[in-house]
């Protein structure tokens, strides 16, 4: 027994004498809550992966994701140094940056813009990629026509005006990224998603699916260089594992820590990054079918039951903040001072029992995320103060994402979603009359034709303070409906070792990591 | 031997076409889809159309099966679908890195299991015995994920020993002594509770080949205590603990996979969740049939060793 217990600890002396071995000089490692789909930008719809292809491509337009501080990151040019907008609206040209190389050396000019056109839009191209146009419609559906005006310069035509679609066009699904041509006829259309190959500041090195996706710097790149060499992306789904693997520096970034956990590794040092203009929200749509929700007393009660303040302060330890209004602060029509309905649990007992509502009982459809549910519950327990008793109904996030999107049937009443864009056209997706399934996604089929019109009428103002006013306008409608709940915008925390520098934490959910080393 | 082994590999045919048919109706039973999940949110009726045709997910069920296990009997497992990365590529390496912590697991289980077991049977109702046995009974009741926490805790974050997560220093050179450093919370989380299970059943078997009237002759005879443990009392006694043994080879595997979710070892558990969470049928397919696959074969295994071991089991 002892000549064991010897052997165990000489092997474990061997074992610890290399740990903590020498990081390489600026290697960032990421955390991050989950493994990404496709490196494919045109056939991907996922937000986290556009963490890691924002890096590797970019668009003819950019968002400035540089400036924590700005409301909405500002439209600046990418591969396009400028852009002109014809006075009707219909024709935007794109003059093109000279001198770009993708990474593997292909130009870049006005051919290459319109290969990836092709690729993403147009059917009768033999670079057409039908994964692709599924993913992309919301910015190509517009589109009646792509031309090369000259090497350097491409028109782009619309069906019809919409000053929202640069900025429909730089969302996290279907990113119309400019992918080398080369690249695409050299592995095919399936290929990108293991060659993907950009002009963005760093290059795609290897990616070993759920362990880790390297990317390094590009030393061509046409603008101000990363100054990382690499970075890995390594998906760590246990939230603790995340968190321990921080501490023990196997990573030096994650993403979407426990809020429980989150005050204590700031005591110990650790970097708490947020930012206040996230653009989305979580918010419960209630719907319209519920016999028990027709009478709008009850949709107003249910808004005035739920302390949205108390579930940011207890629950998220103050990285999140409550919301009243759908527009989320990460777009340039939100409104800090707009409130729909205050905490007023004893007036919303007053609009119930105006409404004759006795033993109201409500089904709440919520997807299951591993976090326990507290909100929803915190809500439960919110709407059972003033009387209403809500089942929770719990499935699993595909089951969810299904249910959601077919639209609730008559026997729910409500159900919850956080998401959004750094667009207010996001609210015309999830709030107009046309938008309720099958087709669209307003999961609780609310519908108010003024909203429809003020919407409208907002896509095709150019000027932003008319278009702005004209948002603010429908959310106070759809307030005043009160179809919906909304509940709270996440603060986007980010735990960051004190040893990583220049990160920026901008309104988006996507990060530009050229900006950011490691000491 | 030759037609036992024959048989028993026949069977597994049925077996894996069952496991198969199985996984994909479950896969289609469930509510959601590909489509749905991968297009995210803003997905139109048209365009969730648009890619399940792409993916050829608007085929009648029966006919995906049939193109499905066409493909797979000519050894292409097909390309994942939220990934685009062939199945073989996700599958392979992910198995053998569950099989590297299947085995050190097997292995630590079964060296802690046998002597702590023997010993203990040797020494019945001795302190060592009374305290081993409650130690098994706590260790094998602990789950692994919580096991793997508390490890985590005390070896990584405390004393700062060994890493955390994954299989290699992602900024290092790896190596083999990266990986065994790497390997050892993994491995000692989910030995403790097979360890425990095969303790016990070693103790019991031993203690009841003991009592054996055969060993009582042999003991009176005067048979030396080394030959009389030998020959009479293992030998004996290894039909079941090999039994036992393999069933936890089984159970490992599916524990590994709890394990792999807490260390992050890019195991087929996490690809498995993956995959189940994005509805991506071919690699959930290729996931389960290697999981089965692995269950039977280590069946078989144990139950060719018996054979060998104990004449009597080749008639059966």
């Amino acid at each position: 027994m002892r000549r064991f217990t010897l052997a165990f600890a000489l092997a474990t002396t061997m074992l610890t004498s290399v740990a903590g071995s020498a990081h390489a000089a600026g290697t960032l490692i990421w955390g991050m809550p989950a493994e990404t789909d496709t490196l494919d930008p045109h056939a991907t719809g996922g937000w986290s992966t556009y963490q890691i292809t924002y890096q590797i491509f970019e668009g003819l337009v950019k968002e400035d994701l540089t400036k924590a501080d700005a409301v909405t990151p500002a439209l600046v040019p990418g591969l396009a140094k400028s852009w002109d907008i014809s006075d009707d609206g219909l024709t935007y040209t794109f003059h093109l940056r000279d001198g770009v190389k993708f990474h593997d050396g292909t130009p870049f000019d006005a051919a290459a813009v319109k290969f990836n056109f092709d690729r993403f839009w147009d059917e009768s191209s033999p670079n057409f990629y039908k994964k692709a146009k599924a993913f992309v419609i919301a910015y190509t559906k517009w589109i009646k026509s792509v031309d090369v005006v000259d090497p350097m310069t491409v028109k782009v035509t619309l069906t019809a005006p919409n000053y929202q679609w640069i900025r429909q066009g730089l969302q996290s699904y279907g990113q119309p990224l400019m992918i080398s041509p080369a690249s695409v006829k050299k592995y095919g259309n399936d290929g990108v998603a293991l060659h993907p190959i950009g002009t963005g500041p760093f290059k795609f090195v290897e990616r070993d699916q759920g362990v880790k996706t390297v990317i390094e710097r590009n030393d061509d790149y046409w603008g101000a260089k990363a100054k990382l060499d690499r970075v890995i992306f390594r998906p760590l789904q246990d939230p603790a594992t995340r968190v321990n693997a921080l501490e023990n520096n196997e990573v030096q970034m994650v993403t979407t820590p426990p809020w429980d956990e989150i005050d204590r590794l700031v005591g110990e040092g650790f970097v708490l990054s947020t930012n206040k203009n996230v653009p989305y929200i979580n918010y419960i749509a209630l719907n319209f079918k519920n016999p028990a929700l027709q009478d709008i007393r009850i949709r107003k009660a249910i808004n005035m039951a739920i302390d949205r303040e108390g579930i940011a302060k207890e629950i998220k330890h103050n990285t999140s903040r409550a919301e009243y209004g759908m527009l989320s602060p990460g777009t340039d029509a939100y409104d800090p001072n707009f409130k729909s309905y205050g905490y007023d649990p004893e007036g919303a007992k007053k609009l119930l029992a105006d409404a004759g509502a006795k033993d109201l009982k409500l089904v709440f459809e919520l997807p299951q995320y591993g976090t326990g549910e507290l909100v929803e519950t915190w809500i439960q327990r919110d709407l059972k103060k003033v009387g209403i008793d809500v089942e929770l109904r719990k499935y699993e996030w595909v089951t969810y994402m299904g249910k959601w999107a077919g639209g609730m049937s008559a026997d729910v009443a409500m159900n919850d979603i956080g998401w959004g864009m750094s667009t207010p056209a996001w609210i015309d997706v999830v709030t107009r009359c046309d938008s309720a399934p099958p087709g669209g996604i307003n999961s609780g089929f609310s519908c108010n034709k003024e909203v429809d019109k003020l919407l409208g009428e907002a896509i095709v103002t150019r000027d932003p303070a008319a278009a702005k006013t004209l948002y603010q306008k429908a959310n106070r409608l759809l307030m005043d409906d009160a179809g919906y709940v909304p509940i709270d915008d996440d603060l986007q925390p980010i735990l960051l070792s004190s040893k990583v520098k220049g990160f920026v934490n901008p309104p988006e959910d996507w990060y530009d990591l050229s900006t950011v080393s490691v000491e | 031997m030759a037609s036992f082994l024959i048989r028993r590999l026949v069977g597994i045919l049925p077996v894996i076409l069952g496991v198969s048919i199985v996984i994909f109706l479950l896969v289609q039973l469930a509510p959601g889809d590909a489509a749905t999940v991968l297009l995210g949110p803003q997905a139109t009726e048209a365009a969730k159309a648009e890619l399940r045709q792409a993916l050829g997910l608007d085929q009648p069920l029966p006919f995906q099966y049939l193109a499905w296990l066409k493909h797979m009997l000519s050894g292409d497992f097909g390309v994942g679908i939220a990934t685009q990365i062939p199945v073989t590529a996700l599958v392979g390496p992910r198995f053998l890195n569950t099989l590297i912590l299947t085995f050190s697991s097997l292995l630590l289980a079964m060296a802690i299991g046998y002597s702590v077991g023997l010993f203990a049977a040797l020494r019945a109702h001795s302190l060592f015995d009374r305290l081993s046995m409650s130690v098994a009974l706590l260790a094998g009741s602990a789950p692994p994920f919580w096991l793997g926490l508390i490890l985590v805790l005390l070896f990584a974050i405390e004393l700062r020993w060994l890493p955390v997560s994954g299989m290699q220093d992602m900024a290092g050179a790896g190596g083999a002594v990266d990986l065994l450093r790497h390997l050892v919370l993994p491995t000692v989380t989910t030995a403790l509770g097979p360890a425990a299970i095969i303790a016990r059943i070693v103790r019991s078997t031993v203690l009841e080949a003991l009592g054996k009237p055969h060993v009582r002759v042999a003991r009176a005879k005067g048979l030396g205590r080394a030959a009389l443990l030998r020959r009479h009392v293992v030998l004996n006694a290894l039909p079941p603990v090999i039994t036992i043994t393999g069933l936890q080879l089984g159970f490992l595997l599916g524990g590994a996979l709890l394990t792999e979710v807490v260390f992050a070892w890019p195991g087929l558990g996490s690809l498995l969740y993956d995959s189940i969470t994005a509805r991506d049928l071919p690699v959930i397919q290729a996931t389960a049939l290697v999981v089965a696959l692995s269950f039977v074969l280590a069946n078989i295994a144990v139950d060719m060793i018996n054979a060998i071991l104990d004449p009597r089991l080749r008639e059966a």
